[in-house]
């Protein structure tokens, strides 16, 4: 089977999946249902495996593989077909997607085991990971466009999965409104393109986009932009960052996939396939740079004073893509796409460790309850542990080569440049630190209530009354939003394996890119940037100074923590107190909500309610409708009055009409 | 010709080409016989059906003169295709009203042969009036006409409305007669001839906008708008319409205005052509003010006949501005469209008394209150009558409409065509107020038997020659509406009668 | 054949109101509407875009002395809503099936006569015929909203008449004119053909007025801001399977008369008055969209939308872009067969949350009907246009086509865009999620009902994944009716179909 034929079985397998499950919901015993979905998406993972292979065995020249099925639109110029673009980039994000989104389709087999709507989860997961492949496979603006809006569907659908929880519908439709307008960013972003291209297909546009845009003209720069809002939008990046922490709302599993390891990394991947277009437009690269660095950091800072366990990873999760969006928009594709794999994996072993968590605080959250479950959980602490330090960037785990590439590149650029690199250390600087500050404060220390349930009665913690850790209102468990039972890896098979996978790659995954060493990854990607106008060769002594520094600054975090919240646990309140307008600031979240708030939302809302309450009824209403019908009224009495009955007021009318006819003849004599 | 007129011998007279008219007279007096008979039966039954036989007779010999134009009583009368038309529309609307009363109160209360009598002498009159060819038999003509017509409004002697609008309409009726004749008195002395043709070369050839002839035609044009109930000299339409017997109101609502226009055709498009300079626009004018008046008057009218009355004013407004443009196309829009106002009217008239023998409500519009349940038949009858009169496609008003306007804008008046439009759309607000009642509220109540309400009112037998008057004349309005070609030739022949000068 | 298309509906329906049996009206109805639906797919089985001629000519002489001829054709711009048409009304009249209605027989009637009005609109190539129709549509769905609509009948039908007749009769005085002062301009025989009338464009000045007087008709009917006053009432108190019909059907005749009419015979104007109606499309989107989402009746917020989608259509038909045309064109068939199952859900939604169509009456109706909350969520999201649905490429195109011609306004109507996602997913969000209102009783969707709902999913599907069934055929015909526009307002307006 070729790459092409694969990519679309690749396609194929979870949309059958989602098929499949949607029609049998309610035929489907016990866990068939998560077997099912997981089952289509291995078969998915294993296309993608044949996909790369058949890839390897091209000849480099020949690594850009189109295939058609049928032709959407073919009408007055705008062309669009259900085409499948199969080259080393697309095959690399396929890889991942499905690799990563197998084991946690394994992992939510027994995470949402007592949840109601079992079967639905897992028809709207299969149904993600089918929208995030096409849109890493599409071919053409268009089936970009439906990927990337079909992405935001499927989380909108899974944020608001416990859809009896107000906060959850709330942060759902947050999310996708924010997503739309990504959309309409990438749309109009299309039309600057196509405005001098007139096609929508990829390979076409990328061949021509050099002879018909000048460098840095207003159309590509404005363009670009564009594109750059969809891609902000959908990787969380400021200002459009707000939805992703209310997205936590959203099962575990989900956060896991779908806003750590694949969706919000889309941005990452767009700007690296349309970088023909970027080199274009060097103004787009350089807001996309300094939107990721900003990101970085002030996700950082928000980090370090979040106390709910998800939201705190979330957070790294917006600094983290920052570190990619800052390399994809310098041209250093190929370490932003390693970074975006590693970060694939610690992520959602994150997120699934921080789950197993959750699962045993009986559904409570917030880091201010937690403390000494690593003795409850040993399996669950290792796997955060190394996730932790992937995410640090510590020797030898993944996140330590895949960082340090990206700056070692930002680096080499010189220029102001180096801002970028400095910031990105200081970046690293705060990840050690909330990463492990999150750590310390949920695992060490002594063991909270749950946690001694777990270590001395062996069985779970249950909260009297399950209640909504977002706002505290009572949950209604009896029908299963959230499903009253909860799980712990260590209890469960699937979740285990998936988690211990998981750890292996966290651990192992930089081995496709260590300096110096193995550049497996740079040279698979090298021919789709083959084109590349942007060259960058750090030399030697950056890359040593930049592993040392890296190492350094991870273990200068993790240090600072221990002393913070292990050590001396008053100094964190006293810091608290001293920096009081700061903290206050962290702990706000910047104030980005409330801004959006009174920008957009506030006015919109004022802009409804004036047209319906005041414009629609004295303008439309009163003027349009009851003048005109006033008007007719009046005429109807003044007539009804004129018709008084009485014969001297008729003949009167009648001589009064003749002397005017009369009159009008002799003055037209 | 003038050797004829100076020594005069006695007339002649082309008995054959007069015989509709003679059926008419002769019908009229056969009628008052019979109507002196003692037995029940033939005043009951048999007068009604000697009326139907006289309308046929005249309808019968009216179609065995199509065609040849004539001229009888050397020249005073002229039947040619457009008279045989009117006389057409005549039997029809006799024949319609002579039904709806069959059985009715009118007739009843005054003698049945008199009452039948006055109805073909009336017809008489409007024959002698469409085919008079000089002012002396167009005088006449109006006279014959209307003095019935003033007896009948008064025939249902117990009720004082029906009385008052006797009254109403004799007084006024003579003011607008006075002024006729006073206008053609100076439309004489100003041209020194009586007949149309005549007067009609004079005006020709003799210099324009002379004074005297102008201010006959001021009092002509008064005293034809008059009958043909056109504003501002339309205000004792409502209150004789609602007086009168519902029968005769019928009557009058059609054939009056079917001859009050085919003299003013005569009398304008053929005898003052060469004035219509000055002329149209003031019938224009006229037609316009008619048209808002008569539709928003017809606005919130509780009463049935009321608002019919009103809207035969608005109605007259349109079919006047046929007249006014004074064209080929406007004739056979004006001719055209009195068939459409022709079949509508008679529907919805044949309704009312209905419903007026029916409930005790008379013609308020709770009488008609919940009908689509009730009488599905009268409903859709009823129903396609608004619907025509409002100008709905599928109906005869449709085309009339479109028929109208295709004239006016031909003829340069497109404001005067969005003047029409703009009253149909007020007329939406009454017309479909009717079918709304119709189809979309519950019969109320019967209110206690009042004088108003008529006596048969509680014995509510089916009168099935007005369901059938109804649903003829409905039926013919779809008909027309979706064939309409035939009724157009026709209209298109008898204009060509008379638009040789157009 | 478009005329056996045409009066099967109603023949079948007097035939039905006819015969003894009481369901018989209804079914035969629906056997009627039925068949006609299938006539609609032979017709664009059998029509090939490559001729951008008419098909199924019929042209007989109706009124001689006014050059009126009883004149049928179809071509690609007709198609499709055709189709859709019929497809909507059949299914409608299943779904009134389910319920039992007083006095079956004058109500399937007048459906049916409502169904062949709009078939004759559609199908008619000469003016009077169409204005014929055009005004014929408004009488069955008078009766019907007036006869079985809500409490708040009688008002709301007065203001629907008034509206709409006073546009139709304006547009009447406008054809009969535009007929006659052509026949005076250009010397040929007096003709209300659509052949005729394109042959010979009046001077611009006589246009203009003409103009005016069609676009009355049109904006009412769609409705367009501002003149949807009549809008709220009508949709408040009709039969939601009446409004399925009569939001999805009727407000495409204003959108496709200019297309068919009033571009060909008036260019002059239409590029005269371009950027007034521009305006106006932009106006009815951002109002529609503001409005819907503060409305809390599920029936006033589809009403809005609709508005709002109207307005993108309006937008594409006066971007004189071909790619705009093509996109109205397309949209109004996506519209068609999204908002009528929308009402036909709101019905059953209503139903649940004890009869009330107000959302803040709803809520957690997803509960235990997960199907009804699946189709409902596929509805929604083909409401708000995403990507993916046919809508989409709809709006797409007509954005792409603006965007080509009037840059800055297709900007500024992406507004609409993300407007409707937030009303769209409002209304389904507090209808089906959160907890359950008091009123609420969940219910799942019973056969009879998905029988009437799932075709639409599977139209909106098709033309989801393959809306180039439509584009194909339609793009000859299309591009033919903004030709001299484009012509007019070249350069700028031939940069889409540039490099074919």
């Amino acid at each position: 089977m070729s790459a092409t034929t694969a990519a679309w079985l690749v396609l194929a397998a979870p949309l059958a999946g989602t098929v499949l499950l949607a029609a049998l919901f309610k035929a489907l015993p016990g866990r068939s249902a998560g077997w099912i979905g997981t089952a289509a998406v291995a078969l998915s993972f294993l296309f993608a495996l044949v996909a790369l292979v058949k890839l390897q065995q091209a000849s480099p020249a020949h690594r850009e593989l189109t295939s058609t099925l049928w032709s959407i639109t073919r009408s007055v110029g705008v062309n669009a077909n259900a085409s499948v673009l199969v080259d080393p980039l697309s095959v690399l994000m396929i890889c991942v997607v499905a690799g990563v989104s197998m084991l946690i389709h394994l992992y939510s087999v027994s995470y949402l085991s007592g949840d109601r709507g079992y079967s639905r989860f897992f028809a709207y997961l299969n149904f993600f990971v089918f929208s995030m492949l096409l849109l890493v496979l599409a071919g053409n603006f268009l089936l970009l466009i439906v990927g990337w809006a079909f992405v935001g569907a499927a989380s909108y659908m899974l944020i608001s999965f416990w859809y009896r929880r107000t906060t959850a519908t709330r942060a759902g439709i947050k999310a996708f409104v924010i997503n739309v307008v990504g959309d309409v960013g990438l749309v109009l972003g299309t039309f600057f393109i196509f405005r001098h291209t007139h096609t929508l297909d990829f390979v076409a546009t990328f061949h021509l986009a050099p002879k018909v845009f000048a460098s840095g003209s207003g159309d590509v720069t404005a363009g670009c932009v564009l594109l750059l809002v969809g891609a902000f939008a959908k990787s969380a990046q400021i200002p459009f960052h707000t939805w992703l922490p209310d997205a936590m709302e959203g099962p575990t599993p989900v956060s896991a996939l779908i806003h750590a390891a694949t969706m919000v990394t889309a941005g990452v991947y767009l700007i690296a396939r349309m970088h023909p277009l970027f080199q274009l437009a060097p103004a787009a690269q350089d807001v996309g740079a300094i939107v990721g660095v900003t990101t970085l950091l002030i996700a950082g800072t928000i980090g370090l004073a979040a106390t709910d366990i998800k939201r705190v990873i979330a957070y790294s999760t917006m600094s983290q893509i920052g570190y990619m969006i800052m390399a994809v928009s310098v041209g250093a594709y190929a370490a932003g796409l390693f970074h975006l794999m590693t970060h694939a994996f610690f992520k959602a072993l994150l997120f699934m460790a921080a789950g197993s968590a959750i699962g045993a605080m009986g559904g409570e959250q917030s880091l201010d309850r937690m403390s000494g479950l690593r003795r409850a959980l040993p399996f669950t602490f290792v796997c955060f542990l190394v996730g932790g330090l992937a995410l640090s960037g510590i020797p030898p785990f993944s996140g330590f080569f895949s960082k340090d590439d990206i700056l070692a590149q930002i680096g080499s650029h010189g220029g102001w440049y180096w801002g970028l690199y400095v910031a990105g250390y200081v970046g690293a600087l705060l990840t050690a630190l909330y990463t492990f500050r999150m750590i310390f404060r949920a695992f060490l220390g002594e063991p909270c209530t749950p946690a001694r349930e777990l270590i001395d009665h062996g069985h779970l913690f249950h909260p009297a009354q399950p209640t909504n850790p977002a706002n505290g209102e009572i949950e209604d468990s009896d029908v299963g939003f959230p499903g009253p039972d909860h799980v712990i890896a260590e209890r469960a098979l699937p979740m285990r394996l998936a988690m211990g996978l998981l750890a292996l790659l966290a651990i192992g995954g930089g081995v496709v890119g260590i300096p110096k060493t193995t550049s497996w990854l740079d040279r698979f990607l090298a021919p789709t940037f083959a084109d590349s106008t942007i060259h960058l060769y750090p030399s030697n002594h950056l890359i040593y100074l930049g592993l040392a520094v890296g190492t350094a600054v991870g273990l200068l975090g993790i240090l600072i923590a221990w002393l913070v919240w292990v050590a001396r646990p008053a100094i964190a309140p006293a810091v608290a107190r001293g920096l009081r307008p700061l903290a206050s600031l962290f702990e706000h979240k910047w104030y980005f909500d409330e801004l959006i708030d009174a920008l957009v939302v506030a006015p919109s809302a004022w802009l409804g309610r004036f047209a319906s309450n005041t414009f629609e009824r004295l303008f439309v209403n009163a003027t349009l409708i009851g003048g005109t019908t006033a008007i007719v009224r009046a005429g109807s009495a003044t007539v009804r009055s004129a018709e008084s009955g009485f014969v001297r007021y008729y003949v009167g009318f009648i001589l009064v009409g003749l002397a005017a006819i009369g009159l009008y003849f002799l003055l037209a004599s | 010709m003038i050797a004829t007129l100076t020594h005069p011998p006695a007339p002649y007279v082309n008995f054959a080409a007069l015989s509709p008219f003679e059926a008419v007279i002769g019908g009229s007096v056969l009628v008052l016989l019979v109507g002196l008979l003692g037995s029940r039966f033939a005043r009951h039954q048999l007068v009604p059906a000697l009326t139907l036989l006289t309308l046929a007779a005249t309808a019968g010999l009216a179609l065995w003169q199509w065609n040849d134009h004539v001229s009888a009583i050397s020249g005073a009368l002229a039947i040619d295709d457009l008279s045989l038309v009117m006389t057409l529309i005549f039997a029809t609307a006799g024949a319609g009203a002579t039904v709806l009363s069959w059985r009715g109160r009118a007739p009843a209360e005054s003698a049945h042969g008199d009452y039948h009598a006055l109805l073909l002498g009336s017809i008489a009159g409007m024959v002698v009036l469409v085919s008079a060819q000089n002012v002396v038999t167009l005088f006449i003509g109006i006279e014959l006409l209307s003095i019935p017509l003033y007896v009948l409004c008064a025939t249902e002697m117990h009720r004082a409305a029906s009385l008052e609008s006797g009254l109403k309409y004799l007084i006024i009726g003579s003011v607008g007669s006075a002024t006729l004749v006073y206008g053609l008195a100076l439309i004489y002395g100003a041209t020194g001839a009586t007949d149309f043709q005549a007067i009609a070369t004079s005006v020709a050839h003799g210099q324009h906008s002379d004074t005297l002839l102008l201010g006959g035609v001021a009092l002509v044009l008064v005293g034809l708008a008059f009958k043909a109930s056109i504003a501002p000299f339309h205000q004792w339409t409502p209150d004789v319409y609602e007086g009168a017997p519902t029968p005769v109101t019928a009557f009058m609502a059609v054939a009056t205005k079917a001859a009050a226009f085919g003299v003013l055709l005569r009398v304008f498009d053929v005898m003052l052509i060469g004035e219509k300079v000055n002329w149209r626009p003031v019938l224009a004018l006229l037609a316009a003010i008619t048209i808002i008046v008569g539709n928003v008057g017809a606005l919130s009218q509780s009463s049935l006949k009321r608002m019919l009355a009103y809207s035969s004013v608005a109605q007259a407004g349109y079919i006047l501005g046929g007249v006014a443009i004074a064209t080929r196309l406007g004739v056979r829009a004006t001719l055209f469209y009195l068939f459409v106002y022709l079949t509508a009217n008679l529907a919805a008239f044949a309704v009312i008394v209905a419903r007026e023998r029916e409930t005790t409500h008379g013609d308020d519009i709770d009488a008609v209150a919940g009908l689509g349940a009730e009488r599905p038949w009268l409903a859709w009858s009823l129903t396609i009558a608004m619907l025509s009169l409002a100008g709905v496609p599928a109906t005869a008003g449709f085309i009339g409409k479109v028929f109208l306007i295709d004239a006016l804008v031909g003829a340069g008046y497109t404001w005067l065509a969005i003047v029409i439009v703009v009253g149909s759309i007020i007329s939406l607000g009454y017309y479909l107020r009717v079918v709304g009642a119709v189809w979309m509220r519950e019969a109320p109540l019967a209110a206690p038997l009042i004088a108003g309400g008529s006596p048969e009112a509680d014995s509510a037998g089916r009168h099935f020659e007005l369901t059938a008057v109804a649903l003829a004349f409905a039926a013919a309005t779809i008909v027309v509406g979706i064939i309409p070609q035939p009724l157009l030739d026709l209209a298109g022949r008898a204009a060509g009668a008379i638009t040789g000068a157009l | 054949m478009l005329s056996i298309l045409i009066w099967l509906p109603v023949a079948a329906a007097a035939l039905g109101a006819l015969i003894p049996h009481r369901r018989g009206a209804g079914l035969l109805a629906l056997a009627g509407s039925l068949a006609a639906f299938g006539l609609a797919i032979s017709l664009i089985a059998g029509y090939s875009g490559h001729s951008g001629q008419l098909a199924d000519v019929t042209n007989i002489v109706w009124i001689r002395s006014l050059g009126i001829h009883y004149s049928l054709g179809v071509d690609g711009l007709s198609l499709f809503l055709v189709a859709m048409t019929t497809f909507s009304f059949a299914l409608a009249l299943l779904a009134a099936n389910i319920r039992t209605w007083a006095r079956p027989r004058v109500f399937y009637f007048l459906f049916a006569l409502a169904e062949s009005a709009v078939l004759g609109a559609f199908l008619a190539q000469d003016l009077a015929l169409f204005v014929a129709f055009f005004d014929l549509m408004l009488i069955p769905f008078y009766l019907l909203l007036g006869v079985w609509g809500g409490p708040g009948r009688v008002a709301a039908t007065m203001k629907l008449v008034i509206y709409t007749f006073a546009g139709s009769l304006l547009m009447l005085a406008g054809a009969i004119a535009l007929a006659v002062l052509t026949h005076q301009h250009s010397g040929q025989p007096l003709s209300f053909e659509f052949s005729a009338l394109r042959a010979a464009p009046l001077p611009g000045g006589t246009q203009d007025w003409i103009f005016l007087l069609f676009a009355a008709a049109f904006l009412v009917k769609m409705p367009a801001f501002p003149l949807h006053g009549w809008m709220p009432d009508a949709y408040r108190e009709m039969p939601v399977e009446v409004l399925a019909t009569f939001s999805g059907v009727l407000s495409k005749v204003g959108a496709y008369g200019f297309l068919r009419i009033v571009l060909p015979t008036m260019p002059a104007a239409s590029v005269h008055f371009q950027t007034l109606m521009l305006l106006v499309g932009l106006a009815s989107v951002l109002y529609g969209s503001v409005m819907a989402f503060t409305q809390t009746n599920a029936r006033l917020i589809a009403g809005y939308s609709s508005v709002a989608q109207l307005g993108f259509i309006t937008l594409g038909i006066f971007a004189f872009a071909q790619a705009g045309a093509q996109g109205a064109v397309l949209q109004m068939v996506n519209h068609g067969i999204v908002v009528a199952p929308l009402f036909l859900i709101i019905g059953l939604l209503a139903a649940r949350a004890g009869g009330s169509a107000d959302i803040r009456e709803m809520g957690g109706i997803a509960m235990r009907a997960p199907v009804l909350a699946t189709v409902f969520l596929i509805v929604a999201f083909a409401t708000l246009a995403m990507p993916g649905s046919g809508n989409f490429i709809g709006e797409f195109l007509i954005l792409l086509g603006l965007f080509q011609t009037k840059m800055v306004i297709s900007i500024i109507a992406f507004a609409g865009v993300v407007a409707a996602s937030v009303y769209a997913l409002r209304m389904f969000i507090r209808a089906m999620h959160n907890r359950e209102g008091s009123q609420v009783h969940s219910r799942e969707l019973r056969w009879p009902e998905a029988l009437a709902i799932a075709p639409f999913l599977a139209a909106i599907g098709l033309f989801a994944f393959y809306p180039q069934i439509q584009l194909q055929r339609s793009e000859r015909a299309v591009v033919a009716a903004i030709s001299q526009e484009q012509a007019l307002t070249a350069p700028a307006a031939t940069a889409g179909g540039a490099d074919r």
